[in-house]
């Protein structure tokens, strides 16, 4: 069976070795048979011909040869192809429009299918994963959603709603690990002994926590990340069991998790996460939950009770929480917010991948539009070359092959440039997406290959169908008719030019749609980045020193180390000025509850927050926040001052409208010292340009260093003409001379967390733009390519006007005319889709709305004068057209 | 050249070039001739058939070819028995034998 296999395929792509043979065969043959005549007496001359007429012809016997071989099908389907590429070698600017459309519509749509199935459609690698919710909090009647929930909501969730099977629970922090390795510091993860069953993911080395480990006084046991236990561990299986410094203190080692484990449930805008953070590197155990307490630090992962959904679930909470607000007033009014984990790792990011998928669409259905128009304008020019093959004997069956067979030479290497495309579109992707969105979806650059084989199939199915309907249409036995045409006439039906004319209609209207899409998306980028942050992120530099260990326990430690640097880093070369803060602004929310001298005992759950930021005096001059009243911190602002706060014009609006600030008093959690204000600050975004400004309070470090672990952002404003970047290595040189076991981490610019916000925005418009400007090169392309024929196919008509007297003027207008009918009618049909259509990504827009006429007049200029140059250049070819040289065409 | 001969009769010359082959390998014109002198010259292969037939049965895998150097030297393409050949050759002569005994039968009584 092998080998006649490799006789077929041999005799295909080895013909000529083939053939060679055959001559050879035959020739021996012959040579024989003359050689047994000339024994048996004739003369060499006299048997020649004979053994020759014997053998009877050898062309048709080589022929019945390779019959008899049966590879016809195969050596007419190459020379169809060879025949298909020479007749595209010889219209090169349909082969490379068509090959081009093919390959941008396959790339495009491609990546775009593919991130959309990894964020959205793929299964989580959990067990179960669709049944895994994750729970966090929010607060009705104020207005908050998101918050981190306490141990007694987790515990009372997990025993009395009914709703889940069982909930795990985890806190996140920063360990700082020291040990033989230089010091790091990293995230980690305080969690419940379940939450490694409960997702279903086993360790690689060693066992995950047992459920006497929970306590929080029980024994010191740590799981190391695939990363962490690579890093600082070389990968030695004999990990378990060793002992590492977390903290100061001495951690065992008891398992490492596998590499593809990674953070799926870090909540997104937390005030741990960073731009650099990859995820908890290891997880600690001893969590110690307690049905009493109400310490808002943790965040919990449940898993759904079969049959029980997420509106259902949610509803059996509420009851439970109902009950809490009676027994735990600090947890009055607060509600469960559930998220599947799938949501919860998509961020945000649902609405703008449905759009962009949206925009791939469309930009799919331009490139079939366009394929579909392209053949067909070419099957029709080339009526009479069929109507000529088929008269001289051709078959309908050998024009269909010969048709289907330039399609497919069109489609394969269209579909192959595509697959290279989308395979680099997967990585530029990755390129542009948000930070957290790779994080916790970490097969975003993977290219789906069912993705692939479909967007493969549509486009080549059009290509296919297309590219064969001139022929059903050429093969008809009406074929003499068109040969009495004489070629260059009009041999277009009025059907099909209909067809062809719906065909950019709908090319241009949906080009209108996704530019209209893009506009938006640029408008809602000027928008956002023309708000005022109220601070200047340009030329600052952020560190994070985290200044744990004992060393700092005592914390006039704490304030000696950072006065020491701040002082040694003023004095650097290219530094303006530095400080140091708990929290960033875009980054670094931390709401505390407090209370002013005016209102001291507000009811529960009506308790005013805010952002509670402690600084060094200098924070305000580092990131040019304008102070609007009273004064700044200063070096006077020590332990045994007075203690003072600085409060933004929001929350001075808010809490004392109508009168002077200063001087007034508040406390931050409801105890401790009265505050007084000295200072009111311009409000800054600290949730990024699309939020609102938040109520804020500054307090000085100095007075507070014991607070909340103290200050860990060291702020440094260099030079107009320094770069940030520049600056680190001297910065950190300052640091390790305080403190050589000092780690420093998320070595940051202040721009790059503001512009992180804004990362999403950019992703869509980037890629909006670039679907519009592709659907405008392809309609455009539309127009340009039917109004060409169409005038290749009037060159007779034309040139008849012009030699009875048509001006040139008029010919054009003739041409442009048609062209602009169309180009009004896609742009009308556009617009009509548009208003309907941006309703849709309201979700994405700021500051513009859906139906901006500002985006649609701009739009509708782009698209009209682009379609008037694609009727323009058809145009002039028709304008000198030779009246001589067109009629005697004939 | 006495004897009277006759052309093959339609799809009797696979067998006989099967039936050669089951000999001993040979070429293509030993395997003509050698069908003639078997036959003592009654049966003539027409030569123009002879190739298209070899093609033929060795796409259906009952013969196989390879070059090798005949008599006196030359090269020359031998065609050999495969194994499914060698059970077609059977085949084909048990119904050879049948049809040949019926058609005898029936000139017989007739």
């Amino acid at each position: 069976m092998f080998s006649v296999l490799w006789l077929r395929v041999r005799a295909v792509f080895r013909r000529k070795s083939v053939e060679t043979e055959l001559d050879e065969e035959l020739g021996s043959h012959l040579e024989r048979q003359v050689e047994k005549y000339v024994q048996g007496g004739l003369s060499r001359e006299e048997a020649i011909p004979r053994a020759r007429a014997e053998f009877g012809g050898v062309e048709l016997a080589k022929e019945e040869c390779r019959d008899a071989r049966g590879v016809r099908f195969l050596e007419t389907l190459l020379q169809d192809a060879r025949y298909g590429l020479r007749v595209l070698r010889k219209s090169p600017g349909f082969a490379a429009v068509a090959v081009v459309t093919l390959a941008l519509a396959i790339g495009a749509d491609t990546s775009i299918f593919s991130a959309v199935y990894a964020v959205l459609l793929k299964p989580l690698p959990f067990k179960d994963s669709n049944r895994l919710v994750f729970i966090e909090k929010k607060n009705p009647p104020r207005g908050w959603t998101r918050n981190p929930i306490s141990p007694a909501e987790i515990l009372a969730w997990r025993e009395q709603s009914g709703a889940l099977e069982d909930v795990a629970a985890y806190t996140l922090s920063d360990c700082v690990l020291t040990g033989a390795a230089e010091a790091e510091e990293d995230p980690c993860e305080t969690i419940s002994s379940n939450l490694f069953p409960l997702l279903g993911v086993n360790p690689i080395l060693g066992r995950t926590f047992s459920a006497d480990e929970d306590k929080p006084e029980g024994p010191r046991v740590a799981i190391l990340s695939y990363g962490l236990w690579q890093r600082r561990f070389a990968g030695d299986e004999n990990v378990i069991g060793r002992a590492m410094d977390i903290d100061g203190a001495s951690y065992t080692v008891v398992g490492v998790m596998p590499s593809d484990f990674s953070h799926l449930y870090d909540p997104p805008q937390s005030q741990y996460d960073t731009l650099s953070d990859a995820g908890a590197a290891l997880w600690l155990a001893g969590i110690g939950l307690s049905p009493v307490h109400a310490w808002n630090d943790y965040f919990g992962i449940g898993r759904l009770k079969t049959g029980i959904n997420l509106q259902e679930a949610a509803v059996r909470m509420d009851a439970v929480s109902a009950r809490i607000d009676t027994l735990i007033p600090e947890l009055k009014g607060w509600r469960a917010q559930l998220l599947s984990l799938r949501e919860m790792n998509a961020g945000d990011t649902r609405p703008a991948l449905l759009v962009l998928m949206g925009a791939v669409l469309f930009v799919l259905l331009i490139a079939c539009a366009n394929i579909a128009n392209l053949f067909l304008a070419r099957g029709a020019g080339r009526a009479n070359e069929f109507a000529v093959r088929s008269a001289l004997g051709a078959g309908q069956g050998r024009i269909v092959r010969q048709l289907l067979t330039e399609s497919l030479v069109v489609s394969m290497s269209g579909g192959a440039l595509g697959v290279l495309l989308a395979s680099w579109g997967c990585k530029a992707l990755v390129a542009l997406a948000p930070a957290f969105l790779l994080k916790s979806v970490p097969s975003l650059g993977t290219l789906n290959l069912q993705v692939l084989c479909f967007a493969l199939v549509t486009v080549m199915l059009t290509t296919l169908f297309f590219g064969l309907a001139p022929a059903l249409q050429a093969a008809r036995p009406h074929s003499t008719e068109t040969l009495k045409e004489t070629g260059r006439s009009s041999s277009q039906s009025p059907r099909s030019r209909r067809f062809r004319n719906a065909l950019v209609v709908s090319e241009i209207a949906l080009a209108m749609v996704l530019l209209i899409g893009a506009g938006l998306m640029v408008r809602t980028l000027a928008q956002l980045s023309r708000v005022n942050l109220g601070f200047n992120p340009s030329n600052v530099l952020t560190l994070r020193v985290p200044l744990s260990g004992e060393r700092y326990t005592e914390p006039q430690a704490r304030v000696q180390f950072w006065e020491r640097l701040l002082s040694a880093v003023e004095s650097l070369r290219n530094v303006e000025s530095a400080s140091v803060s708990r929290g960033l602004p875009i980054y670094g929310w931390n709401g505390q509850f407090f209370t002013t001298a005016d209102d001291p005992n507000p009811p529960a759950g009506h308790v005013p927050d805010a952002n509670y930021i402690i600084v060094s005096p200098n924070y305000f001059r580092v990131l040019r926040i304008p102070m609007r009243k009273g004064r700044s911190f200063s070096d006077q602002d020590t332990q045994s001052s007075e203690r003072v706060a600085i409060v933004n014009e929001m929350l001075a609006r808010t809490y004392w409208p109508g009168e002077d600030p200063l001087g007034k008093q508040l406390r931050v959690g409801g105890q401790g010292p009265w505050l007084t204000v000295v200072g009111v600050a311009e409000n800054v975004l600290s949730q990024g340009p699309a939020d609102r400004a938040h109520a804020e309070i500054y307090v000085p470090y100095q007075q507070y260093p014991w607070l909340l672990g103290g200050p860990k952002h060291l702020l440094v404003r260099t030079s107009a003409a320094a770069k940030p970047e520049s600056l680190v290595h001297a910065v950190v040189r300052e640091i390790h001379r305080l403190d050589k076991d000092q780690p420093v981490a998320d070595t940051v610019t202040l721009e790059q967390y503001a512009a992180a916000p804004l990362a999403q925005e950019r992703l869509v418009m980037t890629l909006l733009l670039s679907f519009a400007g592709l659907a405008l090169v392809l309609s455009t392309l539309g127009i340009y390519s039917v109004l060409s024929y169409a005038i290749a196919q009037r060159t007779r008509e034309i040139g008849l006007r012009m030699a009875l007297g048509a001006e040139q003027g008029s010919v054009l207008k003739l041409v442009v005319g048609g062209g602009a009918t169309l180009a009004l009618f896609g742009i009308g049909a556009g617009i009509a889709a548009a208003l309907a259509l941006t309703r849709l990504m309201a979700d994405l827009l700021y500051g513009v709305r859906g139906t901006d006429p500002t985006t649609f007049a701009v739009v509708t200029l782009i698209l009209g004068a682009t379609s008037l140059l694609a009727c323009y250049v058809p145009a002039r070819r028709a304008m000198r057209v030779d009246p001589m040289v067109a009629l005697r065409y004939e | 050249m006495t004897a009277q001969r006759i052309d093959l009769p339609q799809g009797t010359l696979d067998l006989l070039i099967l039936r050669t082959l089951g000999l001993q390998p040979q070429h293509g014109w030993a395997i003509s001739e050698r069908i003639q002198q078997i036959s003592s010259d009654v049966l003539r292969v027409q030569q123009g058939s002879l190739y298209p037939a070899l093609h033929r049965l060795e796409r259906r895998g009952w013969i196989k070819a390879r070059w090798g150097t005949s008599d006196n030297n030359r090269r020359a393409k031998y065609y050999e028995l495969t194994k499914s050949g060698r059970r077609q050759l059977e085949a084909e002569k048990v119904a050879w034998d049948k049809l040949t005994a019926a058609v005898a039968q029936v000139l017989g009584t007739a």
